[in-house]
């Protein structure tokens, strides 16, 4: 028993990388969120081309299509590495300046941003399908009560179906946040210093656990609070549901 | 004013309008009475081009709205016809006052003043003064009916449509929407009005059109198609209908 606790919870050690390992946390944070808010922006986007009207826009449709499904079934994992792996040959060959090749903006090192683009561009397909269904919610009679008041398609959708799409939608969204801040730690595997990494870089070089399980913690900090407020969201939705009003 | 030539429509293999015929004059009331499935709803669908028709023409005021008129046809019917839906249909994310304004805005290109004083203006006339800054939630079904005609009223349609806009009423919500429709016809809008109460089709209709399977059976004056109607089904439907 002793064993376990040494090699989790050894308080001396925790204490000892408290500093080293919130660094880390910070990493983590700061990856998550920026990466979240763009894929927020990216899934919308995604999802707005996917729902395009007419003929003529059926390309624009089909490669949306094509990117989601894409990008829904490969594992981020290896997202990062082909961006990570390539992306300062391919910048250069394509003859675009050092700087998106090896992206080190805000001080920030390469890798954080590779983790970004990686992040935002597979999150973003997964945040199109939670937009996609929100939008779909959206009973067909708001499109043409819209419509029918000269709205173009682009207003309508504006105006009266996303505003609705979004309110629907922010519980799952959420959740999706989630995965996609546990998912940065991937992101460790190409050097940068993130909770998971810190973690490990400690693990390395003393032989114990504990500055992982110190992680650990940071994570749930977050995301306990993150999980509740998803509950809390989806039952006032469905209290408003069942007094009849509409699930806004 | 508006007139429909041979209109059809097919949904895949239901051919629900097989040939329509209508005019509707300028100031006139048109109620289109008949059984559920007869292609009334459609039919109002069509002349705002929600469905555009497959055959047959529509002009309105003169203009041909159909075939090659459809492309730029369609802002025009969409500025010249309101249309009220039976489920009403309104915003639920915003207040009376918003839904009535957000068209007048996006569309007409009115300020943020302007709408508001046309929408408030609106509201008063349906009886709604006190209910500007409520959520449709809030509101009763006869109220959000009322607060969705002054949506369409705010357009400044030449044309209004109303599609069974008293059948998800409870009823005795139905006589305020009724009793505002009836206020309109009496200023000179013209209408188009599908509806099941045919008291209101006798009092406040100039002409109705009885359709059954996706055509017109009869047209005329009140008196005649509901009082004394030529066709074995218009005096079968008119029968069950008044029966109870």
């Amino acid at each position: 028993m002793d064993v376990v606790l040494e090699q989790y919870f050894d308080l001396g050690l925790m204490v000892e990388e408290f500093g080293f390992v919130l660094d880390g946390f910070w990493e983590t944070l700061q990856l998550s969120i920026l990466s979240g808010v763009l894929a927020l922006a990216w899934g919308l986007v995604l999802a707005l081309l996917r729902q395009l009207p007419g003929r003529a826009l059926a390309p624009v449709r089909f490669v949306t299509i094509a990117y989601i499904d894409a990008f829904r079934g490969v594992p981020l994992l290896l997202v990062i590495l082909i961006i990570s792996g390539s992306l300062p040959f391919v910048a250069e060959g394509l003859g675009l300046p050092r700087s998106v090749g090896i992206p080190q903006w805000l001080g920030k090192p390469d890798p954080f941003w590779y983790g970004v683009f990686a992040i935002t561009v597979t999150y973003g397909a997964y945040m199109a399908e939670v937009y996609r269904a929100g939008i779909e919610s959206v009973p067909g009679g708001q499109t043409e009560a819209a419509r029918s008041l000269g709205m173009s398609h682009g207003q309508a959708m504006h105006h009266v179906v996303v505003p609705q799409a979004v309110r629907r939608v922010i519980p799952p969204l959420l959740n999706d946040f989630i995965a996609l801040m546990k998912d940065s730690s991937l992101v460790g595997v190409i050097a940068l210093l993130e909770v998971v990494e810190a973690g490990r870089t400690v693990q390395a070089e003393t032989l114990n656990s504990s500055a992982l399980t110190l992680g650990a913690l940071m994570f749930l900090v977050v995301t306990i609070p993150l999980a509740r407020l998803v509950d809390r969201l989806i039952a006032g939705q469905q209290a408003r549901f069942q007094r009849g009003g509409a699930p806004a | 004013m508006l007139e429909l030539q041979g209109v059809h429509k097919r949904f895949g293999d239901l051919h629900v309008l097989r040939g329509v015929d209508m005019k509707v004059e300028r100031g006139s009331v048109v109620c289109v009475i008949g059984p559920s499935g007869s292609g009334k709803s459609t039919l109002l669908r069509c002349v705002n081009l929600l469905e555009p028709p497959d055959e047959g023409r529509i002009l309105l005021e003169g203009r041909e709205i159909t075939g090659d008129g459809s492309r730029d046809g369609l802002d025009f019917v969409r500025r010249k016809v309101g249309l009220v839906f039976q489920q009403f249909n309104l915003f639920p994310h915003k207040t009376a006052l918003e839904n009535v304004c957000l068209a007048q805005e996006k569309v007409l290109g009115r300020s943020k003043r302007e709408a508001r004083e046309q929408g408030a203006a609106l509201l008063e006339r349906v009886g709604l003064a006190d209910k500007v800054d409520e959520y449709p939630e809030r509101l009763s079904g006869g109220q959000q009916q009322r607060v969705a005609i002054a949506r369409a009223l705010a357009m400044d349609p030449h044309v209004m449509l109303f599609d069974e806009v008293t059948s998800a009423l409870d009823p005795e919500l139905i006589k305020e929407v009724l009793d505002v429709m009836r206020e309109l016809a009496d200023e000179g809008m013209t209408m188009v009005v599908v509806t099941h109460e045919i008291g209101f089709a006798r009092d406040v209709g100039d002409r109705v059109a009885f359709m059954d399977e996706g055509v017109v059976l009869e047209e005329g004056p009140p008196a005649e198609v509901l009082g004394n109607p030529r066709e074995e089904r218009t005096k079968r439907f008119l029968g069950l209908v008044l029966e109870h």
